[in-house]
């Protein structure tokens, strides 16, 4: 045998518990400067508009955010694989269309619904298959694809806003509420938490996370990535399904029109909330957070007389903004630790 | 009794790539619990041996005797069945998931639907406690870990494998000094176990703390087969380049 014992001690060995900065180092330091954001522009939306604050605006903030919180958690799984989604606005007007055409043709609710998500399932698999088995960028094919999804259902309604009758058990969605806030609300919140379980408690979650990482490692470790990432654009689809229908039940009608630009709302929500625009780090408290500060930003600027048409440029300008933030997050978190280093 | 055949015993391993041979007979024994040092100049072949060993090539002819049985190796998944391990080089680790995470990538232990997260972070610090290898916590994201300490995560996921012989692609390239020993000590760690060490490394110091017996590769073909004790750093160099002064002092 030869000299295998005499070695000094092994390097970087620190005690063995959670320090003050270890937590510092894990905690999301963009989520944790949202949260700031959302103070000071509810403070400052407070003071402008008496009315920001009343418990009616924020259940209805609520109301109008649930779509975008809906997408916005799957898109969270399809950002943190390192892809991209963005046929989900294309996919919401199609299903909000297709269930209302559905509905007027005398299809019960109970059909409507489960047929609404799937056909937003079905867009996400016709993304997946394409961007995960055939290896075309996501962003090439959500691309290709929210044009033709959105074409297919214009094509159909040729354009006009299709009604539902407000009797029907869909409409009732629209208006029904619990606690003072609307099933749409609530549905968001659901779908929230479930997001959350799935990308922190399971085998999913983790590899979703560990593609976005380092893809090659995950897929050496015997994971089939292919479908895992396909799995992310079918989840994405499905959502965009349900929050097609939350949006024709609450318009009462189905427009093939509805919901443009609203890839930009969701992608800018999640990035906003901290979530790695590379992928591999995902935060679903962040998305929640990125679609109350871009909700509340349309929101306050309605309520203090401005144009509606103002809202699309600030939310473009949030999501550059965000960006920004994002790829600098990295450098934020140095200068902490560096501080708290000092400090210690 | 008779002699117990070796771990691992290759002979005349050929493989060519189209025009190019990149293996001309190569022989190679390691026994259980030995630490076996492979070195050779660049594109003597040590990389694409040990691809063979581990399922990721196939090799044209020759033999491959596990335990004295011959095996056909045609995938990694049959390597794993042979308990033949592999740490490549890029160590195949996620910088974002934790260290327990990395150890039990692929095979997160489960609670119904739900990651056992308690369970493998209980079984994570056994495993590297086991193997003497210290990060401040399993919980600690990997992409936060120096050099030293991810190569050490990778040597004991594949441990936690149990295989019969695990072979390491350039451990300690590119490590710092304290960092080199803590590597060099988890191979001594693992070979005690009984486990078959096949090392690969440029790092000819390193040979010398670790390994039992040293396998020179030349130009596609095994050239020399030393005990450790045989031989100093200026024969080792010149067996590698092939000098001539040393020639007519090798057997």
């Amino acid at each position: 045998m030869t000299a295998r014992t005499d070695t000094a001690a092994p390097a970087g060995s620190a005690p063995p518990r959670l320090s003050p900065a270890v937590l510092w180092q894990r905690a999301n330091k963009s989520t944790l400067l949202m949260i700031g954001v959302i103070v000071v522009l509810f403070g400052a939306f407070g003071i402008a508009s008496p009315t920001f604050l009343t418990f009616g605006n924020l259940s209805n903030l609520a109301t109008q955010i649930a779509p975008a919180v809906v997408v916005g958690v799957a898109m969270t799984f399809v950002i943190t694989s390192g892809q991209i989604d963005l046929s989900v606005g294309s996919t919401v007007a199609f299903v909000a269309a297709t269930s209302a055409e559905l509905l007027a043709a005398g299809l019960d609710s109970a059909l409507v619904i489960p047929i609404g998500i799937a056909a937003g399932a079905f867009w996400g698999l016709v993304n997946g298959w394409f961007a995960a088995y055939h290896r075309i960028p996501p962003f090439v094919v959500t691309l290709a694809t929210m044009s033709v999804i959105r074409g297919i259902a214009l094509l159909r309604t040729e354009g006009f806003s299709v009604p539902i009758d407000n009797r029907l058990f869909l409409a009732r969605i629209g208006d029904a509420s619990f606690l003072g806030f609307s099933a749409s609300a609530w549905i968001a919140l659901v779908v929230a938490v479930a997001g959350a379980v799935l990308l922190y408690t399971t085998r999913f979650g983790q590899y979703i996370t560990g593609i976005g990482s380092q893809e090659e490692s995950v897929r050496r470790a015997g994971v089939n990535t292919r479908r895992v990432k396909m799995l992310a654009l079918v989840l994405s689809g499905s959502a965009a399904g349900v929050a097609g229908l939350l949006i024709a039940a609450r318009l009462g009608s189905g427009s093939a029109n509805s919901a443009q630009g609203f890839e930009l709302v969701v992608i800018a929500a999640v990035v906003l909330g901290g979530t790695d625009l590379f992928g591999g780090r995902g935060t679903i408290v962040g998305t929640l957070i990125g679609a109350v500060i871009t909700g509340a930003i349309a929101n306050g600027l309605t309520l203090l007389g401005m144009s509606p048409f103002l809202t699309p440029i600030v939310t473009g300008c949030v999501l550059i903004l965000a960006i920004w933030i994002n790829l600098r997050g990295r450098d934020m978190a140095e200068l902490g630790a560096r501080l708290l280093r000092r400090g210690s | 009794m008779a002699e117990k055949p070796p771990l691992v015993e290759l002979r005349g391993i050929r493989k060519s790539f189209g025009a190019v041979t990149s293996l001309s007979g190569v022989d190679l024994t390691v026994g259980a619990g030995e630490v076996l040092g492979l070195v050779g100049d660049n594109g003597a072949g040590k990389s694409t041996l040990m691809k063979i060993l581990a399922g990721a090539l196939q090799h044209d002819s020759g033999d491959i005797a596990v335990n004295g049985r011959t095996v056909r190796l045609s995938s990694p998944a049959d390597a794993r069945r042979e308990g033949i391990g592999i740490v490549y080089q890029d160590l195949a680790l996620c910088d974002t998931i934790d260290v327990a995470g990395n150890l039990f990538l692929g095979r997160e232990p489960r609670k119904g639907p739900f990651i056992d997260r308690a369970a493998m972070h209980a079984e994570s610090a056994r495993i590297l406690a086991d193997l003497h290898v210290r990060v401040s916590s399993t919980r600690q994201e990997i992409g936060q870990l120096s050099g030293g300490q991810r190569q050490t995560v990778a040597i004991a996921r594949a441990v936690s494998l149990e295989p019969d012989l695990l072979i390491l692609d350039e451990p300690t390239a590119a490590l710092a000094v304290a960092e080199v020993e803590s590597v060099l000590r988890l191979i001594g760690d693992v070979a005690s176990r009984g486990v078959g060490v096949i090392l690969i490394t440029h790092r000819l110091q390193d040979l010398f703390r670790v390994c039992d017996r040293i396998t020179v590769m030349y130009e596609g073909r095994s050239v020399d087969d030393a005990p450790i004790g045989d031989l100093d750093i200026e024969k080792l160099v010149a067996m590698i380049t092939r000098s001539d002064p040393q020639k007519e002092e090798r057997p």
